[in-house]
C-alpha cells in the first residue's frame, strides 16, 4: 500500500470527525419524550375531550350528530332528560352515556364539525396505548376529565 | 260513481275522483306540493298556506291553496313557477320566525317535515332581529305526550284529530294572533285512548312522545314492521329498536285494519319487552327451591315426569293452558304436543272453552272503516252485545265513532255499563249480569212483533218464537234485567229495519255456562232479523282469534275441525304419525279446578287471577310453566322454563277478522338463553320420543296450512307486511232458531249489589305494568259504584272499603261513576293488587256488598 493512502485515509478521518465534532456543539433537534412534552401544531386532532362551559355544567346536550358523523361508528350517545331542578346541562336533554371507542376512531374531526354547541373537540393528547382492549373506550367520565385539558377550538 | 276528470299539473295529464283534492291528485301525479296543515286521513282547513299553487283562470292565474280546491275539469295547475317559490319561501320564513330551531335536542329532528322543507323551500336566512317569541315548553298534555308551544306551527292537525276521530275536542286554540298557542281545555289532561296519534302526525317536534323521550334518533333505530299484542284489532305498527332494545312503537298504515292508527297502551306500553327481572335460564325445583339449571336438564326431567304421570294416572290426568297472547306457531306446536305425543285433549286457554265463541270472528274491520270514505256503507246498524270498544279494543272504538260520525251508522249497546260509546244516542240496554239470555229473548220478542224486515226463513217458525219467549215480557225486562222495555222494542225494530247490521258480542257476555244460551239467543236475533251473516265473536287477547283456530280448545281440532270429524281425524293422524285421543278434553276451568294431575302452562298466569286456583297449583304432581317473567304461577311450578315473547321471534298473530298477520323479531336478547315456545316444546317432543324437525317458525306455519285448510297458503311470504284474511265461507253453518232459558241466580238481602266486571285499557297487568312512566295512568284497585248508591251507603269519591261476596272479598277504594248502574258494583279484571277474582271464585255472576273499611 502507497503512503499516498494512508494520508488520503487520515484526511477523511480527519473530514468525518470534523462533522461530528461541529455537531457535539450545536443544540440536538431531538426531545426527550417522556420528560420534555412535545411542541404541538394547534390544529393537531389528538384524544377527544368533552368541554364544559364555565359555570361548570356540561356542554353535551347529547343529541348524537356526532354519532351520526362519525365514519367509522366509533361513538356511541344515549341521552336523557335533565332533571329541572339540578340540570346536567342547559336545556331539556343530557348525554347519559358517552363513549368513544379510540380503536374505532380515525381522528377524523367530524364529530367537532357536528356538534352544534362546541361540546366533542379533539385534543393534543396523543398517548393513548393501553394493555385492556376496554380501556380503549372512552367513557364520558374520562372524556369530561381529560388529564391535562388542552383544547382549543378550530376556527372552521 | 262520476267520470274522473282529467287536469292538467305542471304540465303532466292527471286523472282524478271529481271532489278530489288538488294536493291528492298532484301526490298521484308524483308530484311533490309542501304542506303542514293537510293530512290525508283529516280534514281540509287550509291554515299552514304552504300549499300554494298557481292556477289558471279566466283572468290569469291566481295563487290557491290546493289542500282545499277541488280538481275540475280541464284545470291547469303549476307548482314549481317563481312566484309559487316565492310564496313557498316567504311563508317558511314566517313560519319559521319564531320557531326555536332547537333541533339537536328535539325528538322529531331526523324526520321532521319542517326541517325538510326549510332545506328545499325555505329562505335560508332569517330576517327576524328582535328576540323570539317565548311560550312554554316541556309541557306535559298528559302523561305520555310532552307539548312544546315554541315548536308549534299552529296547523290543527292534534286538534283536528281529536275532533274528528276521537270526537273528544280537548286541546284548542288559546289567545290570538302572535300570541296564539295549542293548550289543554281547562287544565284537563288530555285523555283519549289513542291520544298519542296525534304524536305521529303533528309536522313538527311540537307534540313528543314523554315514554320515548330522548330514547331514539330517527337515523340511528332499526325499523321492524310488525303487529301490536295488546289486543285483538292487531294494529299494524313499528318497532324501532336500537342495542336490543325497543325504543318507540308508531303506528303503520294497513287500510284495512287500523288505517294508521294505533291506541295508547300500543303505542306507549312496551317496557316489558326489555323488562328487568325476565327470566333467563330454566329454573327447576331443587329441595324446595327454584334454582338454574341446563336446559337438558330441565326438559329431561319434565319428559320423565310427564311420562311418569302418564303410566300412573293415564293421559287424561295430563293438561296443557296455552296462550292467546302468543303466535300461532306456538300454540298449534303446543296442542300438536299434547296431542299426537301425550294423547290428550286436556288443552285451552283462558277464555277458551269457558266462553261460547264463534269460529269466524269479525266479517271484516273494512266493513266497519269504509263509512268513513265511501256513500256505500257495508254496515248501518252496529249492536254491541256486553262489550266495551273504547277499553277493550280502543281502534274498533275509533272506527265505530267514525262510522257514526262519517257514516251515520247507527249504535244499538247493550252492557251492564253504560259504556262511553252510549252518548250517540243509540238505544242503551242495560242489563244485570246474569239476565243475558232474558234480555235476548225479549229482544227477539219485539222482533218477532215486527211487521217487516224479517228473514222469510226464520218467519215460519215465527209461532215457536213468540211461545218461548212468553215470559220474556216488559215486567220481566224491567224486573229482572232492569232494562227499559221501550228501549228493547226500539233496539228491535232497528234491527229488524236495518238492511246490513253488524252483531258484536265479547267473552264478558259469553262466559261460563249461560255462554251457550247467550250466544244461541244472539243467533236467534241474527237469523230472525237477518243478519246472522255479521254476527260475531271477538276475543280480546291479541291471539284469541289465532288460538281458537290453532285448535287450542279442548274439542276442537285446528281448523275448528270437531274431534269427532273423520276427515280432520284422519288427515291429522296422517301428517302427525299418531293415533288422536277421542274423548273431549277439560276445559280452563276444569283442569286449574283440579281436574288434571300434571299441568303445562304457556303464557298464562291463573294463580293470580284466583286465590283458590293458586292452592290448586300447589297441590300438582307436575307443574311447567313457560314464561317471560316469574308470575304468581311460575312461583309455584317446579319447572320454569324462559321464554321468548313477541317481538323478540318470529310469529303470526290472527286478529279479530281473522287477519293473520306477521310480528318478526326485532331485538334479540344476546345474555339471555330463553329459546322461542314453539322451540322448546319441539325440544321436548324429542325428548319425549317424537321426531319433531321444525328449523324456524316458518317450518311450523307449513305445516299449519297442512292441518288446518283454512290457513292453507297462508305462509310468512304471501302474508307479506299487511297480512291475509283467511277465507270463513266453508265454516258457515246453517242458521237456526234455538230455544234459550236461563236460570236466574237470587239476589240475596245480604249482598245487594251484583259484581260487574271486565276490562279497563290501563289495567295492572303484566304487560301494562312494566312501563313505569305510565303508572299515573293505571287504574288503580278501585270499585265502581253509581251515584245513587253511593250517597245511599254513604260514601265519597276515594273512600276505604271492603267489598265482599260468599266467596271472598277484598279491600279497594271508592270510584263515583255515572257509567255503573244502580244496583251494580264494577271491579275491573287484573287491577293491581285485587284480583276480582277472590269475589267470583268460579261463578260468572256474583253479588257483594260494599262496606266502609274498619
Amino acid at each position: 500500500m502507497a503512503l499516498g493512502d494512508y494520508i488520503k485515509g487520515a484526511i477523511d478521518i480527519g473530514k468525518a470527525m470534523g462533522v461530528t465534532l461541529k455537531h457535539l456543539a450545536e443544540k440536538p433537534v431531538t426531545t426527550e419524550y417522556p420528560r420534555d412534552s412535545v411542541p404541538m401544531y394547534p390544529r393537531f386532532r389528538g384524544k377527544h375531550e368533552l368541554r364544559r362551559y364555565a359555570n361548570g355544567m356540561e356542554r353535551c346536550i347529547g343529541c348524537m350528530l356526532c354519532e351520526a358523523a362519525c365514519p367509522t361508528g366509533a361513538i356511541y350517545v344515549e341521552a336523557d332528560e335533565n332533571d329541572p331542578l339540578n340540570p346536567t346541562s342547559p336545556g331539556e336533554r343530557y348525554a347519559k352515556v358517552y363513549e368513544v371507542n379510540l380503536l374505532r376512531c380515525v381522528f377524523c374531526g367530524d364529530c367537532e364539525e357536528a356538534c352544534p354547541v362546541e361540546a366533542i373537540v379533539l385534543g393534543h393528547d396523543f398517548a393513548m396505548a393501553n394493555y385492556e382492549r376496554k380501556d380503549f373506550v372512552l367513557t364520558k367520565e374520562q372524556l369530561l376529565n381529560p388529564g391535562e385539558p388542552n383544547v382549543i377550538i378550530r376556527p372552521e | 260513481m262520476a267520470d274522473n276528470v282529467t287536469l292538467t299539473i305542471d304540465g303532466k295529464q292527471v286523472s282524478a275522483a271529481p271532489g278530489m283534492l288538488l294536493v291528492d291528485a298532484a301526490e298521484i301525479a308524483n308530484i311533490e306540493i309542501p304542506v303542514f296543515c293537510s293530512h290525508p286521513k283529516l280534514d281540509p282547513v287550509g291554515c299552514c298556506r304552504m300549499c300554494m299553487v298557481e292556477i289558471e283562470g279566466p283572468r290569469g292565474s291566481r295563487l290557491m291553496t290546493a289542500c282545499t280546491t277541488p280538481v275540475a275539469e280541464g284545470m291547469v295547475v303549476h307548482t314549481n313557477t317563481p312566484q309559487v317559490a316565492e310564496v313557498q319561501e316567504a311563508n317558511l320564513g314566517f313560519i319559521l320566525l319564531n320557531h326555536p330551531l332547537d333541533c339537536p335536542i328535539c325528538d322529531k329532528g331526523g324526520e321532521c317535515p319542517l326541517q325538510d322543507q326549510t332545506m328545499r323551500f325555505g329562505p335560508g336566512i332569517s330576517q327576524l332581529v328582535e328576540p323570539k317569541r317565548l311560550k312554554q315548553k316541556n309541557y306535559d298534555i298528559s302523561d305520555m305526550i310532552v307539548l312544546d308551544q315554541e315548536r308549534c306551527v299552529l296547523c290543527w292537525r292534534c286538534i283536528r284529530y281529536l275532533e274528528e276521530w276521537e270526537d273528544k275536542p280537548q286541546l284548542g286554540l288559546h289567545n290570538r294572533g302572535n300570541e296564539t298557542v295549542i293548550d289543554i281545555q281547562d287544565g284537563q289532561p288530555v285523555d283519549a285512548k289513542t291520544s298519542g296519534n296525534i304524536i305521529d302526525i303533528c309536522p313538527v317536534g311540537a307534540l313528543t312522545n314523554q315514554i320515548s323521550r330522548f330514547a331514539y334518533r330517527p337515523w340511528e333505530v332499526e325499523r321492524t314492521a310488525s303487529v301490536c299484542n295488546h289486543c285483538s284489532v292487531g294494529c299494524n305498527i313499528r318497532v324501532d329498536t336500537r342495542t336490543h332494545t325497543v325504543r318507540r312503537i308508531i303506528g303503520r298504515e294497513n287500510m284495512q285494519v287500523n288505517d294508521q292508527w294505533i291506541c295508547d297502551k300500543g303505542r306507549f306500553a312496551h317496557a316489558w319487552v326489555n323488562g328487568e327481572n325476565r327470566l333467563e335460564t330454566p329454573l327447576l325445583r331443587k329441595n324446595g327451591e327454584l334454582v338454574p339449571v341446563q336446559w337438558s336438564e330441565a326438559l329431561d326431567f319434565i319428559a320423565e315426569k310427564l311420562q311418569a304421570v302418564k303410566q300412573q294416572h293415564g293421559a287424561s290426568a295430563i293438561g296443557a293452558i296455552g296462550s292467546a297472547k302468543i303466535g300461532n306457531e306456538s300454540n298449534y306446536a303446543l296442542q300438536r304436543l299434547f296431542r299426537s305425543v301425550i294423547g290428550t285433549n286436556n288443552i285451552d286457554h283462558r277464555d277458551g272453552a269457558d266462553v261460547a265463541g264463534l269460529a269466524t270472528g269479525l266479517p271484516s274491520l273494512a266493513g266497519v272503516m269504509k263509512p268513513q270514505y265511501g256513500p256505500n256503507p257495508q254496515v248501518d246498524t252496529i249492536f254491541l252485545f256486553g262489550i266495551d270498544p273504547s277499553e277493550e279494543l280502543p281502534i274498533l272504538d275509533l272506527h265505530l265513532k267514525r262510522a257514526v260520525k262519517k257514516g251515520g251508522a247507527k249504535l244499538i249497546i247493550a252492557h251492564p255499563r253504560k259504556i262511553e260509546l252510549t252518548r250517540y244516542n243509540g238505544p242503551y240496554l242495560a242489563y244485570e249480569p246474569g239476565t243475558e239470555a232474558t234480555l235476548l229473548n225479549g229482544l227477539l220478542r219485539a222482533a218477532a212483533g215486527q211487521k217487516e224486515g224479517l228473514n222469510s226463513t226464520a218467519v215460519s217458525h215465527l209461532a215457536d218464537v213468540k211461545k218461548w219467549t212468553e215470559e220474556a215480557d216488559d215486567r220481566a225486562l224491567a224486573d229482572l234485567c232492569r232494562t227499559d222495555p221501550a228501549a228493547v222494542k226500539a233496539a228491535a225494530a232497528m234491527l229488524a229495519k236495518s238492511e246490513k247490521a253488524l252483531i258484536i258480542y265479547g267473552p264478558q257476555a259469553a262466559r261460563g255456562s249461560d255462554g251457550p244460551a247467550i250466544r244461541d239467543g244472539l243467533a236467534n236475533l241474527a237469523f230472525l232479523t237477518g243478519h246472522q251473516d255479521r254476527l260475531a265473536f271477538v276475543g280480546l287477547e291479541a291471539n284469541s282469534q289465532g288460538a281458537r283456530d290453532m285448535g287450542v280448545l279442548p274439542d276442537r281440532l285446528p281448523g275448528h275441525a270437531s274431534i269427532g270429524s273423520s276427515d280432520a281425524v284422519k288427515r291429522l293422524e296422517h301428517l302427525w304419525e299418531c293415533k288422536l285421543p277421542t274423548a273431549a278434553g277439560q276445559s280452563y276451568k276444569q283442569m286449574l279446578d283440579g281436574g288434571v294431575k300434571a299441568l303445562y302452562v304457556m303464557g298464562a298466569d291463573p294463580a293470580s287471577e284466583r286465590p283458590e286456583w293458586a292452592e290448586k297449583l300447589d297441590g300438582l304432581d307436575l307443574l311447567v310453566v313457560q314464561e317471560l317473567y316469574l308470575t304468581e304461577t311460575a312461583k309455584r311450578a317446579d319447572v320454569v322454563l324462559p321464554a321468548l315473547g313477541w317481538s323478540e321471534t318470529d310469529a303470526t298473530f290472527t286478529n279479530l277478522e281473522r287477519r293473520v298477520q306477521r310480528a318478526p323479531k326485532a331485538v334479540a336478547l344476546p345474555q339471555s338463553r330463553a329459546a322461542a315456545d314453539w322451540a322448546i316444546l319441539s325440544h321436548l317432543a324429542q325428548k319425549l320420543g317424537a321426531k319433531w324437525h321444525f328449523a324456524d317458525a316458518k317450518a311450523l306455519e307449513a305445516e299449519i296450512g297442512k292441518a288446518a285448510p283454512i290457513y292453507r297458503g297462508l305462509t310468512w311470504e304471501a302474508l307479506g307486511d299487511q297480512g291475509l284474511q283467511w277465507d270463513a265461507s266453508a265454516l258457515k253453518s246453517k242458521p237456526e232458531l234455538k230455544e234459550v232459558r236461563q236460570k236466574m241466580a237470587k239476589g240475596s238481602k245480604e249482598y245487594p249489589l251484583t259484581l260487574v266486571t271486565g276490562t279497563v285499557l290501563f289495567d295492572g297487568g303484566t304487560l301494562f305494568g312494566a312501563t313505569e312512566k305510565l303508572d299515573g295512568v293505571t287504574v288503580g284497585p278501585v270499585v265502581g259504584l253509581s251515584p245513587a248508591d253511593a250517597t245511599k251507603l254513604g260514601l265519597t269519591e276515594g273512600a276505604a272499603v271492603a267489598v265482599s261476596s260468599p266467596e271472598g272479598s277484598l279491600s279497594l277504594t271508592v270510584h263515583i261513576s255515572e257509567q255503573v248502574q244502580p244496583g251494580s258494583a264494577w271491579i275491573p279484571e287484573s287491577l293491581p293488587g285485587a284480583p276480582v277474582g277472590a269475589l267470583l271464585n268460579g261463578s260468572v255472576v256474583q253479588r257483594v256488598k260494599v262496606e266502609k273499611a274498619a
